[in-house]
């Protein structure tokens, strides 16, 4: 095993065990389901997908205070680390305020593709009652890079503004040379 | 005319057709280019998302017109001083305030050229059109407060240190201040300290409402209280010209 896979495995290791953790305590004894579903569509980079998240209530009483945030990852090979989510999302966190039994939440996570890569985005429910938290399960994408800038676009404009101002400026010289002299 | 409108139209011919002018100006659109090119040329930086790269070319020309802003301001006073030229204005038939006022409108219209000049790099470098008008309006608003803000806060020194350079030192030391956001980078903002020099610092409030306009693509409910902020420090700033410049001495 090399160092690349061995610092991945101990960055999905706790990840993992948390998912699991979380699924049989969902399973078990806590009253919350939490899902989060993905686009089917490829992605690439500049693309603003929306993903869905939905936290039910399986238990018998109402559950209040409940707040539900975004964690992505980069899983990159050798590279894998949390991702800040400023700037990829504007929405980080909602908080339910009641959910009665039975009762499902949906929420909308819009996301901006702002890098290429292999990423997993999950969703954690806190219940200010609970010890522990439940997580949903891990989406995995890939983002496909795509070149955002434009080298027909920037090219004349960082050229030819320049050479513009520079002959103006000499046209205006040469004019008032002419003018006093 | 009137004498400030003399002085006005004065202060605009020196801004745009002086050797001083030719040479800022141009400097100013080679920087931009280098930044563009650096942009395009660089395989990472090429792939930066779009409204992203809009936002640092936004922090760029934001920084630019800041300094031709502070320089401006210094020269105002300190710098006719100096050349032994305020005399010749304070002999003329018009108070210190109105040149202060000319003054500024000058520093005013030095922004706005620097806008003209970027405008096309903005554009150039928002490929996709993504939230560019919404860039391009927001970058010239708050662009002309900060602009009142340093350009004032910098000519209302000037209205009473003896020299050019000290006044472009104090100008310089709060433009670098001022640009703390851009050192210290997003995480350390995202401390305590960090996010009470953004709430104090107006270049920071100028930043965080293009982030919020051109990258989170929020809607103008969410920068009213930057503007409120930036128009506060603006008043603040032309009322300090009013008050320094009621008394002007050789």
């Amino acid at each position: 095993m090399n160092n690349g896979q061995l610092v991945a495995l101990l960055i999905i290791m706790p990840l993992v065990l948390a998912l699991a953790v979380g699924t049989c305590h969902a399973e078990g004894q806590s009253p919350i389901l939490v899902d989060i579903q993905g686009p089917a569509q490829p992605l690439k980079m500049g693309d603003t997908p929306t993903f869905k998240g939905s936290v039910t209530n399986v238990g018998n009483h109402e559950l209040s205070g409940l707040v539900v945030y975004l964690s992505l990852v980069s899983l990159k090979p050798g590279a894998e680390h949390p991702v800040d989510l400023e700037d990829w999302s504007a929405q980080k966190a909602v908080r339910i305020s009641k959910l009665g039994p039975g009762q499902i939440n949906t929420q909308d996570w819009p996301m901006r593709l702002i890098e290429a890569g292999r990423f997993g985005v999950a969703l954690t429910v806190v219940d200010p009652d609970e010890k522990q938290p439940v997580v949903s399960n891990l989406v995995i994408f890939n983002i496909q890079p795509k070149p955002t800038l434009s080298s027909s676009r920037i090219i004349p404009v960082a050229i030819g503004e320049p050479l513009f101002l520079l002959l103006l400026y000499g046209l205006h010289w040469v004019y008032t040379r002419s003018r006093y002299s | 005319m009137s004498a400030v409108g003399s002085l006005l139209r004065k202060e605009l011919m020196e801004e745009v057709f002086s050797t001083r002018g030719a040479v800022l100006y141009l400097t100013c659109s080679a920087v931009l280019s280098i930044f563009a090119i650096l942009l395009v040329s660089n395989t990472e930086l090429s792939l930066l998302d779009n409204a992203q790269a809009v936002y640092m070319m936004c922090g760029i020309v934001l920084a630019l017109g800041l300094l031709i802003a502070v320089v401006r301001g210094s020269d105002g006073f300190a710098g006719e001083r100096e050349r032994q030229t305020l005399e010749l204005l304070l002999v003329a038939p018009i108070k210190g305030q109105e040149i202060a006022l000319a003054k500024l409108g000058g520093t005013l219209i030095a922004w706005v050229l620097v806008f003209v000049l970027a405008s096309p790099f903005v554009w150039a470098v928002g490929s996709t059109g993504q939230n560019l008008g919404p860039a391009l309006i927001y970058l010239f608003f708050s662009g002309m407060l900060l602009t009142l803000i340093l350009g004032g806060v910098t000519l209302a020194l000037s209205a009473k240190t003896r020299t050019f350079k000290a006044t472009l030192s104090i100008g310089l030391t709060l433009f670098l201040l001022a640009a703390s956001p851009v050192i210290l980078g997003p995480s350390l903002r995202q401390g305590s300290i960090g996010r009470l020099i953004d709430w104090v610092n107006p270049f920071a409030h100028g930043l965080n409402m293009l982030d919020s306009v051109v990258v989170d693509s929020q809607g103008i409910s969410f920068q009213l209280l930057h503007f409120a902020i930036l128009t506060c420090y603006a008043v603040a700033a032309v009322w300090s010209v009013n008050v320094m410049t009621r008394r002007v001495e050789l």
